[in-house]
């Protein structure tokens, strides 16, 4: 399935932009670019104010698929006009970013979000404003492309910054090169942030199920134990909320290798919603969340109850703050957390404590407790949420 | 008649100086006396505090111990002259201090000049020079164009205190007392032991008339010093010129004309309340006078510093004199009024005493008052008197006639503000006439709105020769002090942008901190905390003091500005860039005090006053909501006009489209979303027709851009006009 062009494609990245030889996928991408400048001098010439469709990305245009167990995108979509004061200058950076990808498609480039934010960065003609002020402002602009154009980030010729790491047994092929992930030294395999098969194919895994965890301290403890040896698993993390990288991943070992995927994530509003992301996918991206969604992974901790359970001194208490109330009841009311009892049980424990918990926390009773007996236990018992 | 007429015009509110005057001037004279003790006793309010400086009311003051005998009091019990009490009084005439007295006695001149050209019917041209004598010494010269004096009357006009042709009539004019002149030169002859001199001239073949005066303040009669007391009569011709030249007499040579000169104590000093705004502002509600003014710091020969053309070669209507009308009349004066009718009927007498009673509306009165047409006004007793006082009251009469008043009219406010103050959107609105107490009375409200502080462009020179005199103790109250519209809001805000301690004094200034001021000065946006501008006038006067007691300044402060898009506190003058002007044109202007400083706040005249304002009001909301409206669009258009070229631009890299055809046909749907702010666009500054269709007659709208700074030209560069 890996596309060669990919490689040659790349090749040209330092030449004097001449154009690359387009995949069938460019090819689709780049029609529909043009179709969307097309229409733009339709309207133009008819004297009609240009308009963009754009899918609502936002909880109120998410449906919860039952049977699928993931999230839907609805419907419904938001009108961005050139001659409405408040769109007009998120219409022209759409347009903007638009154009910066038809140019990455043509000469064959790939580019980081933040790559594509200076390349379309400048001021504008005339005045002294920027086209965008800061990436904050471009990221969700691409992100409008995407689902505006219905077509993935990569096949925009744009990725996300890296960040997530994976350990365990497991030979991959990463652009051309063989990469033995259990061989990794101390920081592991860096996933990169495009995981379709045309970068990355599986050689070999013997794990059985993927540890995933919060992020980084808590991974490397994991890794340096050498949790992934003794019970032959994959040990990832994505930096607290994960990438679409990290999460792709996981999808791709959960379904191409059938590895379950466990949780291991902090007691907090933030902790549950980065499981609700990885299990049903993200209210944001929910158009992709077919491909990155994984209804079946489970979350093994951390639970309200730990505290207790686990003789935690009193000294790693965080309080609860207004947001985090108002977070965890919102998360409470998702659909797809509504009708699950041990999870409304869960989240009202937490409110009742008063107080949040880090997976660190586990390290102040025993360095090796959460590596050596908690996570084990939970596994052996079968403990956890879903 | 006469005498009923005398009786009338003091009892119009602002009789309280002159009868005050008259018993103390006729007590001995003759028998008016105890009519003006009469009318007192009518106005209690008036009467209560009268000064126990009139021998009338020394005689009320009954002591617990008898320190003296009604006899002992006799000896000095004795006449006192009118001369002799204002020289004591002379607050009461506006002398109250240096710089009033000096600005007053200009005013004095200026206004009767003023009169007497529109009374002769010649378009008016007047020189107004001041110069510096001695430290605290000015000499003021004022000349007209006007009819000239004849010579036996010239020494009374200027050496007698209530003198004069105005006070005994009903008819429009600036002065109304017979005090003012003859009051300018008793304060100079007091101050500085100068006589005022008076040059005359009625027509280019008869000699000019050359007076040297003093006054006698204990005998209240003028004192002539030159030509063995009988005044000089100059040569027509070439003779005269050089004795003209030869004693220094001030003269600009005309075929007619009167000059006076006056030198005097006062302070001249620029800024509020100075002689350069009472000039301005006559110019304003005066668009048919030509004004040359010379002032101190004027160079040797030179004609003008400023001149204030005539932006009208129209003479105002002339107002005519007029017979009281029967609803301003009290019930005492229609009694005294019937004592001193000649045996008549009393149709006769009703038909000739008062104005717009036919004999048919004097029947009806009769009859109401249960009176026959034919009773003789001999007979007529107290009791009839007041059953006919009501039936008058009770009776419809048509208003007075109103061609006594001459308003300035809404054309030519438009004018003169314009001319004079800068702005962007004028509204004037003449009201129709009204009566209050049988006076009929005009309001005239005038509006600018936009346009420039003064302090926003006064030159860094002037600058520093206003701080320079400034007799302001800290800097905060100079800057609050010498600039219209600039409240101590703005004034904080421009001290703290120059960075200079707002308890300095404005004469301490460095020059680098001057400067610093000055570009504070200008950069400074002033459009927020300024305050209304507020120019009163009565029958085209300048009212430049006492602002809190006017009916004008009340009304103004009364009306709810924010419903007309000004911002304003409850009861105080709203802020903003706005001058206002308001004029009341009576046949008497009730003034709250001898000094004419201020009007009294009559109902018919609040009345008329709100209407006025509101009128204009409405308007100006009119234009800011559309102002409002079309800067939004405007803003909104740049905003889309920003982004086209991006969006062109992104566009045609991705589809090769023309990318100057996308950005015209883009520009084009901007200008059809955007096309309120076209109206504007379009007609860049002109007046714009269809917004002075929706917004009515006598409004103007300049661009605000291009009339910037208009005064200063016009002021400066006077000269080289012809
Ligand atoms: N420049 C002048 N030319 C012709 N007549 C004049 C001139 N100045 C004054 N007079 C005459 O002298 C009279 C007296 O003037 P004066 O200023 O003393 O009183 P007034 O103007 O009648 O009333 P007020 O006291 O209100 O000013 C005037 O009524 C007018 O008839
Ligand atoms: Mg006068």
């Amino acid at each position: 399935m890996a596309k060669k062009s990919r490689k040659g494609a790349a090749k040209a990245v330092n030449g004097s932009a001449p154009k690359a030889v387009l995949t069938d996928r460019d090819k689709k991408t780049l029609k529909d670019l043009v179709g969307l400048a097309d229409r733009i001098v339709d309207d133009a010439q008819k004297k009609r104010d240009p308009y963009l469709d754009i899918p609502t990305r936002a909880l109120s245009n998410v449906r919860y698929n039952k049977a699928k167990r993931r999230i839907e995108m609805g419907s419904n979509k938001n009108r961005r006009q050139l001659f409405n004061l408040s769109q007009a200058k998120s219409y022209m950076q759409t347009v903007l970013v638009a154009s910066g990808c038809k140019q990455l498609i043509e000469e064959g480039k790939t580019t980081s979000i933040r790559g594509l934010y200076y390349l379309l960065k400048h001021t504008i003609d005339g005045t002294r404003e920027e086209t965008f002020d800061d990436q904050a402002e471009c990221d969700p602009v691409i992100e409008d492309v995407e689902v505006g154009l219905n077509s993935l980030r990569e096949e925009l010729h744009v990725y996300a910054s890296n960040r997530g790491n994976l350990v365990g047994p497991l030979t991959l092929i990463d652009s051309g090169d063989e990469i033995d992930c259990s061989r990794m030294g101390s920081a592991g395999y860096s996933i990169p942030s495009i995981v379709e098969r045309q970068v990355i194919d599986f050689k070999k895994c013997t794990a059985k199920f993927i540890l995933h965890v919060e992020k980084d301290t808590v991974w490397r403890r994991f890794s340096e134990d050498k949790f992934w040896v003794k019970h032959n698993c994959i040990l990832t993390h994505g930096g607290g909320q994960p990438p679409r990288g990290v999460r792709r991943m996981l999808n791709r070992l959960h379904n191409e290798l059938n590895l379950p995927v466990y949780c291991l994530l902090d007691n907090d509003p933030w902790g549950y919603y980065i499981y609700s992301v990885l299990k049903q996918g993200s209210i944001n991206l929910a158009y992709e969340s077919e491909r990155m969604a994984i209804p079946d992974a489970k979350f093994i901790g951390l639970r309200s109850r730990d505290f207790e359970r686990c003789g935690l001194s009193p000294s790693v208490k965080i309080n609860l703050n207004d947001q985090d109330i108002k977070r965890a009841k919102q998360i409470a009311s998702y659909p797809w957390f509504e009708h699950k009892k041990p999870w409304q049980k869960e989240i009202e424990q937490m409110l009742a404590n008063g107080f949040k918990l880090e997976v660190e926390a586990l390290i102040s009773k025993n360095i090796s407790y959460v590596t050596e007996e908690y996570t084990p236990q939970r596994l052996a018992d079968g403990e956890w949420l879903d | 008649m006469a005498k009923a007429r005398t009786k009338t015009a003091p009892a119009k509110s602002s009789g309280k100086k002159v009868d005050r005057l008259k018993s103390g001037r006729l007590k001995s004279a003759d028998s008016e006396a105890d009519e003006a003790e009469d009318e007192a006793t009518r106005e209690p309010e008036e009467s209560a505090d009268e000064e126990p400086t009139t021998a009338v009311a020394a005689t009320n003051g009954h002591a617990r111990k008898r320190r003296a005998t009604a006899q002992s009091m006799a000896a000095s019990q004795r006449d006192i002259s009118v001369s002799e009490f204002f020289a004591k009084n002379r607050h009461l005439l506006g002398f109250d201090n240096p710089r009033k007295a000096l600005l007053t006695t200009i005013k004095e001149a200026v206004d009767n000049s003023l009169d007497a050209c529109e009374e002769a019917g010649i378009l008016p041209e007047i020189w107004v020079h001041v110069q510096q004598t001695g430290p605290n010494r000015y000499k003021v010269g004022v000349q007209d164009n006007g009819p000239g004096i004849v010579k036996k009357q010239i020494p009374l006009i200027f050496g007698k205190l209530l003198y004069g042709s105005k006070f005994h009539r009903l008819r429009m004019s600036r002065g109304q007392q017979g005090i003012g002149i003859s009051a300018a030169g008793m304060y100079g002859v007091l101050t500085t032991g100068k006589p005022v001199k008076i040059i005359s001239k009625v027509s280019p073949r008869k000699p000019a008339h050359y007076y040297e005066i003093k006054i006698d303040t204990k005998r209240n009669l003028p004192e002539i010093l030159n030509g063995k007391g009988e005044g000089e009569d100059i040569d027509p011709g070439e003779k005269g010129r050089q004795y003209i030249a030869k004693h220094g007499i001030e003269w600009v040579e005309l075929d007619h004309g009167t000059r006076v000169t006056i030198e005097l104590e006062g302070r001249f000093i620029r800024g509020r309340g100075s002689v350069d705004e009472y000039l301005e502002q006559t110019a304003i509600a005066n668009p048919h006078v030509k004004l040359h003014y010379l002032d101190p710091e004027a160079g040797e020969g030179q004609l003008d510093v400023r001149l204030y053309d005539r932006s009208t070669d129209k003479l105002p209507p002339e107002p005519k004199e007029i017979k009281p009308h029967p609803y301003g009349i009290e019930l005492g004066m229609l009694a005294t009024m019937l004592q001193d009718a000649k045996a008549m009927t009393l149709s006769q007498f009703l038909t000739s005493s008062f104005s717009r009673v036919s004999s048919a509306v004097a029947s009806r009165i009769c009859d109401k008052a249960g009176l026959s047409t034919r009773a003789n006004t001999g007979k007529i007793g107290r009791d009839e008197a007041d059953k006919l006082f009501h039936a008058i009251m009770e009776t419809k009469i048509s208003a007075p006639a109103t061609d006594c008043i001459s308003p300035i009219g809404e054309d030519l406010l438009l004018k003169g503000l314009h001319h004079v103050v800068p702005g962007e959107f004028y509204i004037a609105s003449t009201r129709p006439p009204s009566v209050y107490r049988g006076n009929p009375f005009q309001i005239e409200v005038a509006l600018a709105y936009g346009g420039m502080s003064s302090a926003n462009k006064v030159p860094l020179d002037v600058l520093s020769e206003l701080l320079e005199e400034s007799d302001a103790r800290t800097l905060r109250q100079f800057l609050s002090s010498t600039f219209y519209g600039l409240g101590s809001d703005a004034a904080d805000q421009i001290i703290k942008e120059a960075e200079i301690g707002p308890r300095t004094s404005p004469g301490k200034l460095k020059t680098a901190e001057v400067a610093k001021l000055h570009e504070a000065m200008r950069s400074v946006n002033l459009e927020s905390g300024q305050t209304m501008n507020v120019l009163r006038y009565a029958n085209r006067v300048p009212l430049q003091f006492q602002h809190a007691a006017c009916a004008i300044t009340q009304m103004v402060m009364n009306t709810n500005w924010r419903a007309y898009g000004l911002n304003q506190s409850r009861n105080q003058l709203p802020t903003g860039p706005v001058t206002i002007m308001v004029h009341m044109a009576s046949v008497w202007v009730p003034f709250t005090s001898e000094s004419k400083e201020a009007i009294a706040s009559y109902p018919e005249i609040q009345k008329e006053l709100r209407l006025g304002l509101q009128s204009v009001g409405r308007k100006l909301g009119m234009y800011l909501r559309r102002r409002l409206k079309v800067k939004q669009e405007g803003e909104r258009r740049n905003i889309f006009l920003r982004y086209l070229g991006e969006v062109a631009t992104a566009v045609s890299d991705i589809n090769n489209a023309d990318r100057k055809k996308l950005y015209d046909q883009l520009l084009l749907v901007a200008k059809k979303k955007t096309s309120q702010a076209d109206a504007k666009l379009d007609e860049r500054g002109r007046i714009i027709d269809e917004e002075a269709e929706d917004l009515g007659d006598n409004v103007l709208i300049v661009d605000p851009t291009e009339n910037f700074g208009i005064r200063n030209l016009e002021a400066k560069n006077g000269q080289k006009e012809s």
